[in-house]
């Protein structure tokens, strides 16, 4: 259904100058790497708090916010830098059932990010069970961690 | 001065290691979860710098982020050392000539030497840190230092599989 778009981002003058540079994929692979890890390091750090652990001296909020920009602009520097990778290899990342699945995972964890976990990071502390910040951390960590070793077994597995 | 290579050969020539090069999921798994640890692992040691430069965190004490981020440090950082030692072990041949393995070395261990030093200059004090104007300076130099170095680590470490300098 989406092949004539995968046809197209092939097709991106980006995506030629991509194949044809040796350095250019790999440098771009390595920096998406380093901004995954402070992505990730911005999600952990909050979720270590959600579940009760971590920084627990602030409250939930207030790492959150603190966090929040941490994950913005690592967020666009993993889209930056995952963008041109796609349309490179599009054409055989349609046919790799691996990069669906992360994709699937990637817009649930975003969805997720943005409202659920938001809403009971910055809500009212004492009017949430305990359990709840503490199920909303373990599921925020379960979907970024998978998002993330989907991520590097595309590699192995397409 | 007596060469390492027959050493490398021999761990090579292993059962052990030559039923992961050549198994199919071997490598990958074990890759795969040496990356998961060490983002985890990274990931809350930029936090932490992040924090010692002044650019994220500020409302909390200094010393407070630092105690309460350390125990999960330590806890990725462990597989994330042994998952790296076992993939060295499985193709020892292939690395210890490759630039950029060598340069993720040494990037490393300038990286875990300027924790030691920070640590051991400002540990005595840590009760301190947040209002010591000088710890602050320490602080920040030791912050960007870091960020500097855990990034060349990264940065030279996904490079590892491109053989760009044979």
């Amino acid at each position: 259904m989406l092949l004539p778009f995968f046809q197209w981002c092939d097709g991106l003058a980006i995506s030629q100058a991509y194949r044809d540079s040796t350095y250019l994929f790999p440098l771009t692979q390595a920096l998406h790497v380093l901004a995954v890890t402070v992505f990730v390091g911005a999600i952990v750090i909050g979720d270590l708090r959600l579940l009760g652990w971590g920084p627990v001296g602030q409250s939930r909020a207030s790492i959150t916010r603190s966090a929040g920009s941490i994950l913005l602009w690592a967020g666009l520097a993993v889209l930056l830098t995952g963008i041109p990778q796609f349309t490179t290899n599009a054409l055989t990342y349609h046919r790799s059932p691996l990069f669906v699945f992360k994709m699937y995972l990637l817009a649930a964890a975003v969805l997720y990010t943005a409202t659920l976990r938001r809403g009971v990071a910055v809500a009212d502390e004492g009017h949430l069970p305990s359990w709840v910040p503490k199920a909303v951390g373990a599921v925020s960590l379960a979907l970024w961690m998978g998002v993330t070793i989907s991520g590097r077994l595309i590699t192995y597995y397409g | 001065m007596p060469s390492i290579v027959p050493a490398f050969g021999w761990l090579e020539g292993l059962a052990w290691t030559t039923a992961l090069r050549e198994s199919p999921f071997g490598y990958p798994l074990i890759e795969t979860s040496h990356v998961a640890c060490i983002v985890v692992f990274a990931g809350l040691v930029i936090m932490m710098d992040l924090r010692l430069v002044g650019l994220a965190f500020t409302h909390a004490p200094l010393a407070q982020i630092q105690r309460r981020l350390f125990p999960w440090q330590m806890a990725t950082f462990v597989p994330s050392t042994a998952t790296g030692i076992l993939l060295f072990c499985v193709d020892p041949l292939r690395y210890y000539r490759n630039v950029f393995f060598l340069a993720k070395l040494v990037f490393l261990a300038l990286a875990g030497l300027n924790a030691l030093a920070f640590h051991l200059k400002t540990y005595r004090r840590v009760e301190g840190w947040d209002e010591d104007p000088q710890v602050t300076a320490i602080a920040r130099l030791a912050g960007v230092a870091s960020l500097l170095l855990w990034s060349l680590t990264i940065v030279s470490s996904r490079l590892i599989p491109n053989n760009w300098f044979k």
